[in-house]
């Protein structure tokens, strides 16, 4: 009271503290160069067209320029876009690489060429885990199916009812949602369930996030 | 020792309901009266197994109103207003890239407004007073305000706490001083779990009793009877069973016979699905005696 300035300084201090400031994630990855089409054979004389699918360093999709390239051009002749002329029966070693450096970054995938163009039904299985204190744990598998993709837990899955707000994500930052697929807000919190899921890819998302949403706490998460 | 003590804390989602302590209720025709900011600035949190986890910083600013008068010798009422409550989140950005992943948000509304009577059981002078309060809190506050319906300013429910309370005022020395502890049951409704409450409060009065500073520890356990996220299906943004143990350094100086200061600062010391961070209190009070 008898110094009002003093008064006034705290004040003020305690209104600059009442302001929305920044938080920062830690969300720096790996970029990463990764085949998306999933062909075992493809059918002699026929072509096929290739697809890539570039990460920056923090999991976002980007366009970069790529260079395909074929381990035998005898057996699978390729374009510089992808497209893919299956000559003659055997095996060959697709690969795609950055186009604009010198980095490591690549992919490949073997390829046969034969009677009839087969592709491959992906299916891939895993373990979730807590990276939190809050209990989340289980197996799952992840199967394309005609529409879509199926996303099954098993059993052994179990995860912590105390959050508010707890969803499940496909994301390519293990911590980050930021471009995640969100399938959505977790209603079992215990043994076997599934997510029958359309407008997503197999090989979209590189990981299953669970993320507290309103109060943006990560509780676990998985790879695919 | 007749003031009355406030403590709000914060609970993740929302304000818990005020209580004013001590067993002594105010003389007919005296009160007590405060204006204070309470706030509370956190980034991480206590979860569901007792541990400390990291969260999105958030805030908690609450511009408060509170009084009781003596209607008797014996009842008292009570009442605390939170005219201001603002609760904020903080942006997240992408320390890689700098753009913003969640943006933050605020909303500024009223609180949750608590009504009470005290009553004291026992006469006036009693060598260990004893009163009962009836505290009401309802939810004039907003829940699930925001964007992301993550910011509230109250809980949504009507609680009602039966509390008891009995203590001892006595000398230390040449200083005066109390000691007093409390037991309630939080009754709540919009399947909120139950709480049962106690703690105890230790005063002491210098300065020809002008600074009136007190050590209080509060204990909250939820009766983990109300709905969880699995079992409540209305709203996905559903958080209960909050606990804590928390304690409250509060210091209260009268700059005239009338007119005083206070000021406190508290943490929890343990706790489950709450803030991990100190509160803190200014205030200005008019004791009418």
């Amino acid at each position: 009271m008898k110094n009002p300035n003093l008064i006034l300084i705290s004040f003020l201090a305690l209104l600059m503290t009442a302001c929305i400031k920044d938080d920062f994630v830690d969300d720096k990855v790996d970029p990463l160069l990764r085949i998306i089409s999933a062909i075992d054979t493809i059918e002699i004389n026929t072509t096929y067209q290739f697809e890539s699918k570039y990460l920056n360093n923090v999991g976002n999709e980007e366009d970069v320029d790529v260079i395909w390239s074929s381990s035998d051009p005898s057996i699978i002749e390729i374009s510089a876009n992808g497209l893919a002329f299956a000559k003659t029966e055997g095996q060959a070693i697709i690969s795609v690489s950055l186009g604009n450096d010198t980095s490591s970054l690549m992919d490949s995938a073997e390829v046969n060429v034969g009677d009839n163009t087969i592709k491959i039904k992906q299916f891939s299985m895993g373990t979730i885990r807590t990276t939190s204190s809050y209990k989340l744990e289980g197996d799952f598998e992840l199967k394309e199916q005609e529409n879509g993709l199926n996303l099954s837990f098993a059993d052994n899955y179990s995860a912590s009812t105390a959050l508010p707000g707890l969803f499940v994500y496909f994301s390519n930052n293990k911590n980050s949602i930021a471009n995640a697929f969100e399938i959505g807000s977790v209603e079992v919190f215990n043994g076997a369930h599934s997510y029958e899921l359309v407008g997503v890819g197999f090989s979209d998302y590189k990981y299953i996030v669970y993320f507290c949403k309103p109060f943006n706490v990560k509780v676990g998460d998985g790879e695919l | 020792m007749k003031q009355i003590y406030l403590t709000v804390f914060f609970l993740v989602l929302s304000i818990a309901t005020a209580s004013a302590g001590g067993p002594w209720p105010q003389k007919k025709g005296h009160g007590y009266f405060k204006l204070s900011e309470w706030w509370t600035i956190f980034d991480q949190h206590y979860t569901d197994s007792g541990q400390i986890d990291p969260n999105v910083t958030s805030g908690v600013f609450n511009t408060s109103f509170y009084a009781e008068y003596g209607i008797t010798n014996r009842f008292t009422t009570i009442v605390n207003v939170p005219l201001l409550s603002r609760n904020l989140i903080n942006n997240l950005r992408s320390e890689t890239t700098n753009e913003i992943i969640v943006a933050g948000d605020a909303i500024n509304t009223i609180g949750d407004i608590d009504v009470g009577l005290k009553y004291g059981i026992t006469k006036r002078g009693a060598t260990i007073p004893i009163a009962v309060s009836l505290i009401l809190g309802i939810p004039t506050g907003t829940e699930n305000g925001g964007s992301q319906q993550n910011l509230n300013t109250g809980d949504g429910e009507f609680n009602q706490i039966l509390r008891i309370d009995a203590g001892r005022g006595f000398n230390l020395g040449s200083y005066s001083a109390y000691l007093s502890a409390y037991t309630a049951i939080n009754n709540r409704s919009n399947n909120y779990s139950e709480e049962f409450r106690y703690g105890i409060e230790f005063g002491l009065g210098t300065f020809n009793k002008k600074l009136w500073t007190s050590t209080k520890i509060n204990v909250v356990e939820s009766f983990k009877n109300g709905a969880t996220a699995e079992t409540i299906t209305s709203t996905s943004l559903f958080a209960n069973n909050t606990e804590y143990s928390s304690i409250t350094l509060e210091a209260n100086y009268y700059l005239t016979k009338h007119i005083g200061i206070s000021a406190s600062i508290a943490g929890a010391f343990r706790g489950e699905i709450i803030a991990a961070a100190p509160s803190y209190s200014l205030g200005v009070f008019y004791d009418m005696k």
